[in-house]
């Protein structure tokens, strides 16, 4: 009850050294038993708030096969859990295929967090602010899930059953993130909203991707996600559905914006009203399905001035 | 020769100087209260209060004291049980709580053990059982019959109160043709000091007991120690330690923690060690009262001030600290930089179960001239005024007397306002930038440090070494702003040595003269004049062997680059070294030198709050350009131009870093900082979500910019006046007036949030029809 920080509760810490070892580990046991460490950005201040107080800690550092990132054949990307951001923002690999998540990556805190932060605990988080989610949910992105059981994929954006937890069952690791290769004349952006410029927690984030349709002139494709627009990270379907096929305009903006307040649900924190976050929701909607369309285009003439060389 | 303050030509002053202990602290070599390490030292922890408001029924020690490692525990109990505190009337501190706790976060226990670890695990096992009280949180309703009260001795939870009246403001708002009143309110704001508090206490065989901390002021916290501990100052020694950074607040006072690691340190015979996470630092007590001020103000057509009246509530939270004077300093400071001829001015400073307040950076003129600002530029605008029109006239001149008794020597407030007219390019832009930017004036002042009724005088003491050097010790510290250099910077202009032949001492009680330490921007101008004097006494003994070793008369001689020359014939010339060696070997002489200021008999009568508080005062003013998103509400500080009178300034590069810093603090204060607080609860304690300006939210270098308006200030060592604070005043109304002339949008409460300018915005909008 007390606000301040204690020192760690007392807990067994096990270092394994292979997912099969973790899966060991936490085979038959519960969440409140073991907790998975990662980068600990968050998880150590939830044991220091007493939030958690795990009897084992199986820290993932040591766990080599979940650090990597790797191109697929088929242009799509893969990358471990334990990938921390810095890794994510610095690899050239990511910049050509998903530069979109790089934009996402960079807007978390500031490099020594991203020093230790990993994807995997931003995502296992399901917390409603976290940013790497609504990047990775508008990328099409999926996840493995492992255990002694095996391993089975869930699209990213059904990993979120309500706020603070995941489909994971309690035997389960997150263990890679998986993104296709991106559309043709596709592209993405991600805007993150704070009251001040500088690093800050996201009060609301804005995730828009979208391929252009360069015959048609229109959008082929559009997805777009959010952090804190409700209680978990979410794709806003309806508004998405209103200008697939259809060509940039203010009325759909003004329409997908719309659509994509009447689909979130934010909530009223010390951080900022509910009120104020839908008026960012239909700013920023707005803003970075322009910006990603934009880019769209432009990548699109990019790619026709190279062949044509 | 001595008489060297009518000469403007410096030969170390007036250059840009780095400061001296820049190379020690960039390399990581400075040693602060944290990176001292004793043989056998222990470590300490706090219990804090996990309630706003409880009695304490009993605390239960023994499972802590029974933990390995674990070397004492105490509580309240085992302090003397008298109260301590800045103004004698209102003592109202303990080390640690004994029956009450008055806010969360408070300390109720300590415990001392072989390392961290297991002190914050003994924490956890003292079990203490709290009667919970109702708790009131907000000022008014403090106030109200039937709230609880937090303090026996003061009914209505008033803390403190004060009222001054000048002039005839009744009769002044009757003859007015223009009164206006609006109501503002400012939020609590930390100093947001990097190194937290730390100290180290040691309790020797003799029975003296030593503290090591990074106090600003470390003789106040040598007499609160003898207080608070009952026994005679002169068995307690406090050593200051590098201070990284300060801003007040509890580096000006002796801390619970202070406490607890002396009374530890007796009790376990070892050195005890505290130092403050940052989440401790935010929760605990030393922040900037929050306030809610009613102001009235009265005008001629032309725009002239008839009268202002002014009605102030603080939420002082659960102790006093300076309280009582920072709401006195609020009132006397509106009769700065503007005329007002008939004022009144009533403030209440309210306890409630909150962290408790005091000094800050700009201490309570910040608030005061964010209102004030804020409705001048509303006056003007009502009267079709040029907002710096009505500045300039109502400006302060030199030689004015203020009705409160404001002596006022330089005050170049019209050439501060001309300079940032003109680097801002105020009249291309007012009125004229295109929608959603914006651009706003604001003004402030400033003095250069108070007499107050205590002990408020200077002293500094200097010595000659052989080799032609110099020690310096006073009772100032240097906590960042540069006070180290500066004091060397002014004995090597009287003594003709180089700023690095100056050893500029730390403040140690047992060792260095006795002087209020640093705040209130006092210590440029009251130790500097006193390191002047003892550097004069210091060459006058020095000519004297020098003339009788030359032939010639000492009055004639001149110190310059090591050398004491003659000022007829500079080809008679000897070097200061041999002097000082023939002075020292062959006479016996010890050089040495002593200085004091501000020891006047002038005093204020706090009751009627008449009297010329300060020897000097500066003005400041400021313009600040904005862009605001019309869509997130978002500000962005496009440009800041602020421009200030310090008198002379001695060391232009500190001076620079100290007024850009100040505006720094207070685009935060204005913008984004806030210690939110739910029933007494603080939700933002750590540095992720209490939000200071990083350098992505300040203004491009090319558009901050800074302008010095030099005077000769007769009070001030060789024209000085201070730099640190007033030049954060003006700027956020600034902000508050530029957000408004981007936005349309007045906000009248701080921060000015994204949210509430967006909502503001809409409601305009709406208005308008545009919607
Ligand atoms: C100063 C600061 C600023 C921050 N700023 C941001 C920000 O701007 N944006 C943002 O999104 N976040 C921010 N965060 C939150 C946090 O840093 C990130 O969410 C980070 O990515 C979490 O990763 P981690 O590796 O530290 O996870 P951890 O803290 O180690 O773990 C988080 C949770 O995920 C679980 N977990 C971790 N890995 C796995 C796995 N492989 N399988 C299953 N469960 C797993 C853990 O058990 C734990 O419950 C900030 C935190 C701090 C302290």
């Amino acid at each position: 009850m007390s606000t301040l920080m204690k020192r760690l509760p007392k807990f067994e810490y096990l270092g394994p050294q292979s997912l099969a070892e973790v899966c060991g580990m936490i085979a038959g046991t519960t969440r409140d038993e073991v907790l998975l460490l990662a980068g600990g950005t968050d998880a150590i201040l939830q044991m220091r708030r007493r939030e958690r107080t795990p009897r084992r800690v199986v820290g993932l550092k040591g766990v080599a096969e979940l650090d990597f990132v790797r191109g697929q054949d088929d242009g799509g990307l893969a990358f471990g859990a334990m990938t921390t951001l810095q890794t994510l923002v610095a690899s050239p690999l990511v910049g050509q295929r998903h530069e979109l998540l790089q934009a996402a990556a960079a807007q978390i805190g500031g490099n020594e967090l991203r020093n230790v932060a990993t994807v995997g605990g931003n995502i296992a988080g399901a917390l409603p602010c976290a940013d790497m989610s609504p990047a990775l949910m508008t990328l099409g992105a999926k996840i493995k899930l492992v255990s002694e059981r095996g391993e089975r994929w869930l699209a990213l954006e059904e990993f979120f059953p309500e706020f603070g937890r995941t489909l994971a069952l309690e035997d389960e690791v997150l263990a890679e993130i998986s993104v296709p290769k991106p559309a043709a004349n596709s592209a993405g952006a991600y805007l993150k909203f704070h009251d001040r410029h500088s690093m800050d927690m996201t009060i609301v984030g804005v995730a828009a991707f979208v391929s252009w349709d360069s015959e048609s002139r229109t959008f082929a494709e559009i997805r777009l996600a959010y952090a804190n627009g409700a209680p978990t990270v979410f794709r806003a379907h309806r508004a998405e559905a209103l200008l697939r096929g259809q060509a940039l305009s203010e009325e759909g903006l003004e329409a997908v914006a719309e659509t994509a307040c009447a689909e979130s649900s934010p909530r009223t924190s010390w951080r900022a009203n509910g009120e104020y976050r839908l008026e960012l929701i239909r700013a920023l909607t707005k803003r970075a399905i322009r910006q990603a369309w934009e880019k769209a285009v432009r990548s699109k003439a990019v790619t026709s001035k190279e062949t044509s060389r | 020769m001595l008489n060297k303050d009518t000469q403007r030509e410096f030969q170390v002053l007036g250059k840009p100087t780095p400061k001296k202990d820049a190379p020690q602290k960039a390399a990581g070599r400075a040693e602060y209260a944290d990176d001292i390490s004793m043989p056998g030292m222990l470590h300490g922890k706090l219990l804090r209060s996990p309630h706003p408001h409880a009695r304490i029924v009993s605390i239960d020690v023994s499972r802590a004291m029974a933990l390995p490692g674990v070397r004492a525990v105490i509580t309240g109990r085992d302090f003397p049980g008298v109260r301590y505190g800045n103004l004698p009337q209102t003592r109202d501190y303990l080390p640690l709580a004994i029956d009450t706790v008055r806010y969360l976060g408070e300390e109720v226990a300590a415990v001392a053990a072989v390392d961290e670890d297991t002190a914050e695990e003994a924490i956890e096992l003292i079990h203490v059982e709290y009667e919970v009280l109702a708790a009131t949180f907000d000022p008014e309703e403090a106030m109200k019959p039937g709230a609880p009260q937090l303090h026996g001795q003061s009914p209505g939870n008033i803390s403190a109160h004060t009222e001054s009246h000048f002039g005839d403001v009744e009769a002044a708002f009757a003859q007015a043709d223009y009164v206006r009143e609006d109501f503002f309110e400012t939020q609590p704001v930390k100093q947001g000091m990097l190194e937290p508090h730390a100290c180290v206490g040691l309790w020797d065989s003799f029975g003296k007991a030593t503290l090591w901390s990074c106090k600003m002021s470390p003789y106040a916290v040598w007499r609160q120690l003898a207080m608070g501990l009952d026994i005679k100052p002169g068995d307690i020694r406090v050593v200051q330690t590098y201070v990284g950074g300060g801003f007040s607040g509890g580096k000006q006072e002796a801390m619970p923690m202070d406490f607890c690691a002396l009374l530890l340190a007796k009790k376990t015979g070892r050195p005890v060690k505290f130092v403050h996470t940052m989440e401790e630092v935010l929760i605990i007590g030393h922040m900037r009262h929050p306030m809610k001020i009613w102001l009235k103000t009265g005008t001629t057509r032309d725009g002239r001030i008839l009268a202002q009246h002014v009605k102030l509530l603080a939420n002082g939270g659960a102790y006093s600290s300076i309280g009582g004077f920072s709401i006195f300093l609020a009132g006397a400071m509106i009769n700065l930089p503007y005329r007002v001829p008939n004022m009144k001015f009533e403030a209440d400073r309210v306890y409630t179960n909150n962290g408790f307040c005091g000094a800050l950076r700009g201490h309570t003129v910040v608030q005061m001239c964010f209102a004030r600002d804020s409705q001048l530029e509303m006056i003007a605008a009502e009267l079709r005024l040029d907002p710096l029109e009505i500045r300039r006239r109502n400006a302060i001149q030199d030689g004015d007397v203020t009705p409160n008794g404001f002596r006022v020597n330089t005050f170049a407030f019209d050439e501060c306002i001309t300079r940032v007219a003109e680097m801002s390019d105020w009249s291309n832009k007012k009125g004229k930038l295109p929608k959603y930017r914006g651009i706003g004036f604001g003004c402030g002042a400033h003095l250069s440090g108070a007499r107050l009724m205590g002990h408020s005088a200077s002293t500094a003491e200097m010595r000659m070494l052989e080799d032609g050097t110099v020690h310096l010790t006073t009772g100032s510290t240097d906590v960042g702003q540069g006070v180290e250099t500066v004091m060397s910077m002014i004995a090597a202009e009287v003594l003709g040595v180089g700023v690095d032949d100056v050893h500029y001492l730390k403040v140690d009680s047992a060792a260095t003269p006795l002087d209020p330490g640093t705040f209130g921007s006092r210590v440029t101008l009251f130790t500097g004049n006193a390191v002047k004097q003892a550097a004069e006494e210091i060459a006058r003994q020095l000519a004297e062997v020098a003339a009788a070793r030359m032939g010639v008369a000492a009055e004639d001689l001149e110190f310059r680059k090591h050398e004491i020359i003659n000022r007829k014939d500079e080809k008679q010339r000897v070097s200061l070294k041999e002097i000082v060696r023939w002075g020292m070997f062959q006479q016996g002489r010890i050089f040495s030198g002593r200085g004091s200021y501000g020891y006047s008999e002038e005093k204020i009568d706090f009751r009627t709050g008449h009297g010329n508080l300060s020897p000097a005062y500066n003005p400041t003013a400021c313009a600040v350009e904005v862009e605001v998103d019309p869509e997130t509400g978002q500000v962005t500080v496009v440009g800041l131009w602020g421009a200030d009178d310090s008198g002379t300034p001695l060391n232009p590069m500190a001076v620079k870093g100290q007024v850009i810093g100040a505006a720094v603090m207070s685009i935060g204060h204005a913008l984004y900082e806030n210690l939110i607080r739910i029933d007494g609860k603080v939700m933002n304690p750590s540095f992720r979500d209490y939000k200071m300006p990083l350098a992505t939210d300040m203004p491009l270098l090319a558009n901050f910019k800074h302008s010095n308006v030099i005077t000769w200030e007769p009070e001030g060592p060789f024209g000085a006046k201070e730099a640190g604070q007033g030049a954060g005043t003006g700027v956020i109304a600034a902000i508050a007036n530029a957000v408004f002339d981007a936005t349309g949008v007045r906000l009248n409460r701080l921060p000015l949030t994204p949210e509430r300018i967006l909502f503001g915005i809409k409601r305009l909008q709406e208005q308008n029809g545009e919607a």
